[in-house]
């Protein structure tokens, strides 16, 4: 038994990990975990102002902290009917552009860049690079001064407040930030080639639904009020909910998020995925030059897209600068009666989408819900990692799952604090399926076997389920009862484990327990037993369902079952009895 | 130790990892601070992560599972001093809010429904002194830079920190600022740590108390004159609340037995 573990991610902002484990030539189980404590953010905005709200919930996470103020500044706005003047608006998009310049410059300079130079951090880097450490840290510098002259802080400033700004920055200060970008050009451009053309590893790719703010007007933006995927479908700001279907898995304080049952991508490169077509300038020529098939199923390139955003950032900021200077008046604070109402507010954060709702009645919160970047891309970081683990171990490259778990995890960028650090690899012992069967039986699911009678190894997942029915299992059926007593819809509420046979690339008659989730993921492991039940299992239900399966040895028609499947399911029967 | 340099560990536990991104967002000092001590372990920034003997460690962060608990005592063995950072670790943050255990426990299943938690056993949110002894706090939400360089300098040539124990209105006098209450605004400035030189107030905006409050805060007199100026008795306690983690629950009791 072989065990390789990282307790704990480094250069991943929070604490959190991915926990693989392997079993003989095939990934059992990922998990993408946060160790991060509860702090019941959304519960502790109940009870208070609208305003007392605004200072607490971006105490979320410090590195976006100026999305999430931007965030319940429009919801409670929506909510209050509170229409803020122009000068406001653009102010706000200054200051989200610095936190994107902050937080996309830290990112793929300071914690992605070291692992492809290799180096084991970004002061280390500085002997090769130290002409980036050091213009980096400038412009994460530039990015924080933005942040700072606008919200009053580096970090959790409280300038912006519903109705306006406390206080507005001086003319001075406006027109030092528009010298200051328009000075780091040569550099961006820097930025844009290192990162748009580093060579990202092959593993893994994948197809996956992207989904961002519609900035509305044709434009690229930060924010809006709907929701755009890459399907091209839109959901209204308050329908949020269609698509985050937020759940709780047992392993991790993150919440979860999945789309009509598929897991989807928020952030730089759903951004650019699905809105790059619309960057104009000096962006928009990037992107042309750069954009490519494998920026769509290949997760690293986020550290690529987030590249093309610094430019789109620096490139906007000088512009945006004039227009607020032309407003020479500096508007009071927008007066408001508190009411009852509801409201939500969409912002892209720099790792993504990022929705904040709320429901105010008698001028205190009475409800919150805050979905972050993190937990929409929890379910997609597990899915990625264990596609790329299951690839490099059949590639023969065991030796490199741990640190390539690392490397796509780090591309999501995942803010864990917002959430919610870690790769682990662990091999497990042979046999390690009985313990793992009696876990999943403990739970009494409803036992379904997958299978065609007379078609040699096809027919095990059908004996093992005659054979439970003998030993006294209740709610055993098998594959053709499922469709015609609608079992799958009867049982909704419960768990299913099936039993079938699952090519795994191993010895013949090798059982392994495998989350229902893995299976769909990887299409090639079970033939049957994704038609048949694809589509009508809610994601509540895959989520806590298996998968038994046996390594057949043949699957020619008319032929009996062989000796090796056999003996696995006797085995099975035996573990079972004990 | 002549010749050796300090060791220094920087630790998250459950918070915005707003202290640690402070830390590294001191740009241009953060390449001397690396090179001015030995960086031992510091997950935001470096992945060959020591776990050794330290001479500081630095936490961040309230103690929210089972698990932090465990690596801050691991922490405490290690390491010489130990340094709260930030309002989380110092005074439990804002999700120390909750001064009813069982309400705690409503709200823990009110939030994530009711699933077992296999990975990281969720407890009720404390500040690290609940555990361990801390030698020094530094406080903030997030820290102040000039206090964590002056603290971190401090440190490394073997003094102890040199910190504001005054309220944030002395430093709202410093920078000349009408006072908000007298505006009739419920501000926190009497209660609240100094040290972020008195931003909110420069800014016409009132203190959220976000700093935590003073060693000599006393909340009841404060929360009596607040009422006398007329502001709501349930508004003043809630926004007194906010960001004192557990170090407002002797006001809370002392009320509670007033009431009686």
């Amino acid at each position: 038994m072989k065990t390789i573990s990282i307790d704990h991610l480094p250069r991943v902002e929070g604490n959190g990990g991915v926990t693989a484990t392997i079993d003989g030539n095939i990934v059992t189980n990922v998990k993408f975990v946060i160790n991060e404590g509860p702090r019941l953010v959304e519960h502790l905005t109940v009870g208070k102002t609208p305003e007392e709200d605004v200072s607490i919930a971006p105490r979320i996470c410090a590195i976006c902290t100026l999305s999430h103020k931007n965030a319940v500044l429009r919801a409670m706005e929506n909510a209050l009917d509170v229409k803020v003047p122009a000068k406001v608006t653009l102010l706000r998009e200054l200051m989200h552009l610095g936190e994107f310049i902050e937080s996309h410059s830290l990112h793929v300079f300071y914690l992605a860049l070291p692992d492809y130079v290799g180096f084991p951090n970004a002061i280390a880097m500085a002997s090769k690079f130290p002409f980036e450490v050091k213009i980096a840290l400038e412009m994460k510098q530039f990015g924080n001064m933005i942040m700072k002259i606008l919200s009053g802080r580096y970090i959790h400033g409280e300038n912006p407040v519903i109705g306006g700004f406390g206080r507005y920055p001086s003319r001075e200060d406006l027109i030092w930030i528009k010298n200051r970008a328009i000075q780091f050009m040569p550099f961006v451009y820097r930025t844009v080639d290192l990162f748009c053309g580093l060579d990202y590893p092959a593993v893994p790719e994948s197809e996956t639904i992207y989904a961002c703010c519609e900035p509305g007007e044709g434009k690229y933006g930060l924010w809006g009020d709907e929701i755009i995927l890459s399907t091209g479908q839109k959901i209204p700001r308050d329908d949020y909910k269609s698509l985050t279907n937020e759940f709780v898995v047992p392993h991790s304080l993150c919440k979860r998020s999945r789309y009509n049952g598929n897991p989807y991508s928020v952030g730089a490169l759903a951004r650019i995925n699905i809105l790059g077509e619309r960057l104009d300038g000096e962006a928009g020529k990037a992107f042309q030059k750069y954009f490519n098939r494998r920026w769509k199923i290949n997760p690293l390139f986020h550290n690529a897209a987030q590249a093309l955003e610094i430019l789109y950032a620096f490139e906007t900021i000088p512009g945006l600068v004039d227009e607020v200077l032309k407003i020479v008046e500096n508007p009071p604070l927008v007066p408001y009666k508190t009411k009852n109402g509801q409201g939500t507010g969409l912002v892209e954060a720099p790792r993504g989408l990022l929705i904040h709702h709320y429901e105010i009645k008698n001028g205190l919160v009475a409800a919150a819900d805050i979905i972050t970047p993190t937990a929409q891309n929890a379910e997609d970081i597990e899915r990625y990692c264990y596609l790329a683990a299951q690839k490099l171990l059949d590639e023969g490259h065991e030796d490199q799952i741990r640190d390539r778990l690392d490397l796509v995890v780090r591309a999501f960028d995942p803010c864990i604090s917002c959430s919610a650090h870690m790769a682990e690899v662990k091999q497990v012992p042979p046999g390690n399926w009985k313990k793992e069967l009696r876990e999943v039986l403990a739970s009494r699911p409803v036992i379904i076997g997958i299978g065609k009678d007379n078609r040699s190894d096809d027919q095990a997942g059908l004996i093992l389920a005659e054979e439970l029915k003998k030993v006294g299992f209740e709610d055993v059926y098998l594959e053709a009862e499922i469709e015609s007593d609608h079992i799958l819809e009867a049982k909704a509420e419960r768990s299913f484990l099936f039993l079938d046979i699952v090519q795994m690339g191993e010895q013949p008659g090798k059982i392994a327990v495998l989350p229902l989730q893995h299976v769909f993921w990887s299409s090639v492991l079970s033939h049957r037993l994704l038609p048949s039940v694809s589509g009508r299992l809610s994601y509540g239900q895959i989520k806590k369902s298996h998968l038994l399966g046996i390594q057949p040895q043949s699957l020619e028609a008319d032929g009996s079952i062989s000796e090796p499947v056999l003996r696995a399911i006797g085995e099975i029967l035996q573990a079972i009895r004990k | 130790m002549a010749n050796e340099k300090v060791k220094i560990g920087i630790y998250e536990l459950t918070g915005c990892a707003g202290d640690a991104l402070l830390i590294v967002d001191c740009e241009e000092e953060l390449v001397n601070i690396f090179t001015a001590a030995s960086i031992d372990a510091f997950l935001m920034a470096k992945s060959d992560n020591q776990h050794g003997p330290l001479d500081v460690a630095l936490v961040e962060g309230s103690v929210s599972t089972e698990r932090e608990k465990e690596e801050l005592l691991d922490i405490r063995q290690r390491a010489k001093l130990v340094v709260a950072i930030g309002n989380c670790a110092c005074v439990g943050g804002i999700q120390a809010a909750f001064l009813d255990p069982r309400d705690w426990e409503k709200n823990l299943r009110k939030v994530y429904g009711n699933v077992e938690f296999s990975h990281a056993k969720p407890i009720q949110s404390k500040p690290i002194d609940a555990y361990i002894h801390v030698d020094y706090y530094l406080p903030g939400c997030p820290i102040g830079k000039e206090q964590f360089l002056s603290t971190f300098t401090r440190l490394l040539s073997g003094n102890p920190p040199d910190l504001y124990r005054f309220p944030v209105c002395v430093e709202c006098k410093w920078n000349e600022n009408d006072c908000l209450l007298n505006k009739g605004i419920l501000c926190l400035g009497p209660l609240t740590l100094a040290g972020c030189g008195s931003v909110c107030p420069n800014h016409h905006l009132p203190c959220f108390g976000c700093w935590g409050p003073t060693e000599e805060a006393n909340h009841t007199a404060e929360y009596r004159l607040l009422l006398e100026k007329g502001f709501d008795a349930e508004a003043i306690k809630k926004r007194m609340a906010n960001y004192s983690g557990t170090r407002i629950s002797d006001f809370f009791d002392q009320l509670r037995k007033e009431k009686r």
